[in-house]
């Protein structure tokens, strides 16, 4: 489902990606590991089709991601791919209903997957904060500032999931976490991606995560570029 | 649509900025838009401020020269033209009316217009309105004064107040015509032209202001024994006979030039004069016997009443000729020397209304035609005019080519304002700017749900508009808030009536251009972010 080839990638003059061979399958949950610097962020932007490789190939489910002009990259991210940043995912003047329904604003599918699933929009974001354990009327309502870390990234996974995307690429989502927190945010979005049968991409410094993941990379090993820094 | 609820948001997420930069554009576009507005309605007040007026006739000079003294009571007052020329004219047959006027005297610093009473009935302004009165009525007394409403507001004048002329535009003390005070006989209504600073006054007031009259003193039926007492030159009192049977000659000018002459040491000249006159009165030399006389009791210590007496016929017979003459000559105030006012006048003022003398010289002559189409011909006839060198302006067309002048002012007001709108969009713009690296994060959020570089262009152009947008509107509100604060001030301390309408289609193109401007500046930073979110990936930066 997703195939890489020979794929090349630098940031101005610096070859940061040169990756000669990579597949994942459906439904896999795949977590990459590798220093800070290897450029496992830039892969996923690489995946995500925010940047474009200088050479070789991206396949995202059957979809060669250069055949594709710049913004039918951003409706095929838009419409396939859900994303989860390490911190701060929120927006912070929308409230916590419009931060999940956000990515409909952009996919008419997801948008219609979502309606389909729960009748509306407001009733699809709340079950899946219900999933991920966030209940109470009075959260929906709040301030996405006046969430605690934890409760923060939990709202990231459910726009990530919401109108189910074939993949959910989520970038050190627990960094910020305590290790509490941390087990049981890991355990509700692998439920939730089990459900939905999506394929999760999850980078993390953190190598005790490993071993919930049934496929581990080390970015630092199949990374043909040699780290000069750090 | 989505993007500009969230442009929406994300404005409303910082109120603060936001309303720094929509008030610096509100006040921008107040400021634009009353500029704009005082420029019409100070051009519209301009164009209104003589109408139904078809020619103004002056000395050969300017026209806006002209247009200024005679409607403005602007400037130099010191062209004059004759008033034979003024009568001449008036007996055209397609002129209707003609008003001459009079200018040059003031008083505290307001203008003093001598003319005629068929001016209010031939004067007017805006849309052929005539001037009314507020108080008081119109008095056709000689040293009766028309004031308009801002000299009585200013000066707190009520009707029935005394006052007193001063020579020329009051630079130089103790020039005051203070021999001859006026009593108020009415107010005019605000008319928002320059008659509202103007004192109006007869033209034979005025003329009488302006004429040495004290060697007629020994003339006038009563109260002489304390004036001629003071008089001890003989000589001077042979003169003041021959004056007085002057005053029996049909032409005025005679009597001008007799005045004009200060010092008459010239005997004999007067003599013969009197005697080339005699075929025309002959009871001038009776009068002459009866004023010789009359001089010798005067030199006298002692006044007996049988002397009064005889002097007292003299002159009753005196004043009958005179009344008679100016029954002759000119229609009007004929009668002005039995006014009820008459008991408190000044001997100069008694004087004068024995005169009636009408100016020799006045400045202006505003005219009305009976039909439109004459109006070339008369002004070419004016213009050529054999007797003296004069000038017939059409006042609609002066004012346009006076109003021209001003147009370099109004270009440098339009550039200022322009300048201050544009700070006001360089405000936003730095706001804007400033916003752009500490929202790199939400960028980069809405990049990974699916965002466009375009959607990001879009949010910041947005957001852009919508902040000019609110500022134009809460402009519109500030200006129209002024206009009606200002309205009763200005019109009550500036005498300016400021005319509230809706935006004009020119208003309207200067908001369009604002708000299109404010979008082209927007797409500095909407360019900054679109490259950013290109570049940056989906890396969030902190
Ligand atoms: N926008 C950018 N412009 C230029 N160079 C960049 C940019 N973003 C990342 N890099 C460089 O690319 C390399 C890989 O960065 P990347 O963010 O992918 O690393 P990472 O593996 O995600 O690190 P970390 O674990 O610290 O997040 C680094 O050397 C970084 O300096
Ligand atoms: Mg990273």
């Amino acid at each position: 489902m997703i195939k890489i080839n020979d794929l090349c990638f630098s940031w101005k003059t610096t070859p940061v990606i040169n990756i000669s061979n990579l597949h994942i399958q459906t439904g896999k949950h795949l977590f990459i590991e590798g220093p800070s610097g290897s450029g496992k962020s830039t892969l996923l932007s690489l995946l995500a089709g925010v940047l474009t490789p200088n050479s070789g190939g991206i396949e995202v489910l059957k979809q060669p991601l250069t055949s594709l002009s710049s913004s039918q990259k951003d409706s095929f991210r838009a419409d396939h791919i859900g994303f989860i940043f390490q911190q701060f995912n929120l927006i912070p003047y929308l409230s916590v209903i419009d931060n999940i329904t956000l990515p409909c604003s952009f996919s008419t599918i997801r948008k219609q997957k979502a309606i389909t699933r729960s009748g509306d929009l407001k009733s699809e974001a709340v079950r899946l904060l219900k999933a991920l354990g966030l209940t109470g009327e009075d959260i929906f309502q709040r301030n996405v500032n006046e969430l605690s870390v934890g409760q923060q990234q939990r709202v990231a996974a459910a726009r990530a999931m919401l109108g189910s995307p074939e993949i959910i690429i989520a970038d050190e989502p627990t960094s910020a976490l305590d290790s509490a927190h941390r087990d049981a945010f890991i355990s509700t979005l692998f439920n939730e991606c089990d459900k939905e049968n999506i394929t999760l991409i999850f980078v993390s410094h953190d190598s005790s995560l490993k071993k919930h993941f049934n496929h581990h990379i080390n970015l630092g090993a199949i990374n043909n570029i040699k780290q000069e820094q750090q | 649509m989505a993007i500009f609820s969230l442009a929406f948001k994300s404005l409303l997420n910082r109120k603060f900025t936001f309303l720094i930069t929509l008030f610096s554009i509100a006040i921008s576009v107040a400021l634009i838009l009353g500029v704009q507005t005082l420029k019409d309605e100070t051009k519209t007040s301009f164009m209104k401020s003589i109408s139904g007026t078809d020619l103004i006739v002056g000395a050969r000079g300017a026209s806006s020269q002209l247009l200024l003294s005679s409607v403005f009571h602007i400037g130099n007052t010191t062209n004059t033209i004759k008033y034979d020329s003024y009568k001449e004219i008036s007996q055209l047959p397609v002129v209707e009316w003609a008003v001459p006027i009079s200018l040059g005297d003031s008083h505290k610093g307001y203008t003093v217009m001598a003319t005629e009473l068929s001016f209010f009935d031939h004067f007017s302004y805006a849309n052929k309105q005539s001037l009314s009165v507020q108080s008081g009525e119109i008095s056709d007394d000689m040293f009766a004064v028309i004031i308009g409403s801002d000299v009585a507001k200013k000066l707190n004048y009520k009707v029935g107040d005394n006052v007193v002329m001063t020579h020329g535009g009051g630079e130089i003390d103790g020039h005051d015509h203070d021999n001859i005070p006026y009593f108020i006989s009415a107010i005019l209504t605000s008319s928002f032209t320059a008659i509202d600073q103007t004192l109006i006054i007869s033209l034979e007031a005025m003329e009488a202001m302006h004429t040495e009259h004290n060697d007629f003193h020994s003339a006038l039926p009563s109260e002489q024994s304390t004036r001629t007492d003071t008089q001890q030159d003989d000589g001077h009192k042979h003169e003041q006979h021959d004056h007085d049977a002057h005053n029996n000659h049909d032409t005025h000018n005679d009597h001008a030039a007799h005045n004009d002459h200060d010092d008459h040491d010239d005997h004999d000249e007067h003599a013969a004069h009197n005697d080339h006159d005699d075929h025309n009165d002959h009871d001038a030399h009776d009068e002459h016997a009866a004023h010789n006389e009359h001089n010798e009791h005067n030199d006298h210590d002692a006044h007996n009443d049988h002397n009064d007496h005889d002097a007292h016929n003299d002159h009753a017979a005196h004043n009958d000729h005179n009344d008679h003459d100016a029954h002759h000559d000119h229609h009007d105030h004929a009668d002005h020397a039995d006014h009820a006012h008459q008991h408190n006048d000044t001997p100069e003022q008694r004087i004068a209304r024995l005169l009636q003398i009408k100016p020799e010289n006045i400045n202006a002559v505003f005219i009305g035609l009976t039909s439109r189409q004459a109006v070339l011909g008369v002004q070419n006839y004016v213009n050529n005019y054999k007797n003296e060198p004069l000038t017939a302006i059409m006042p609609a067309v002066a004012l346009q080519e006076l109003w021209a002048f001003f147009a370099i002012a109004e270009v440098a007001l339009d550039i200022v304002t322009v300048f201050v709108v544009l700070v006001g969009l360089l405000g936003m713009l730095s706001i804007i700017l400033m916003s752009l690296n500490e929202r790199r994060r939400e960028m980069a959020i809405l990049r990974s749900v699916g965002a466009r570089p375009g959607h990001i262009f879009a949010l910041i152009i947005g957001e852009a508009a919508a902040v000019c947008f609110s500022g134009i509107v809460m402009g519109i509100a500030l200006l129209y808030g002024l206009l009606f604060a200002l309205q009763a001030p200005l019109a009550n301390h500036f005498g300016f009536y400021l005319d509230i309408n809706f935006l004009n289609l020119n208003d309207l193109w200067v908001l369009a251009t604002i708000q299109i401007s404010a979008l082209i500046i927007a797409i500095i930073p909407g360019v900054l972010i679109y490259k950013t979110s290109l570049s940056d990936g989906m890396n969030i930066k902190f």
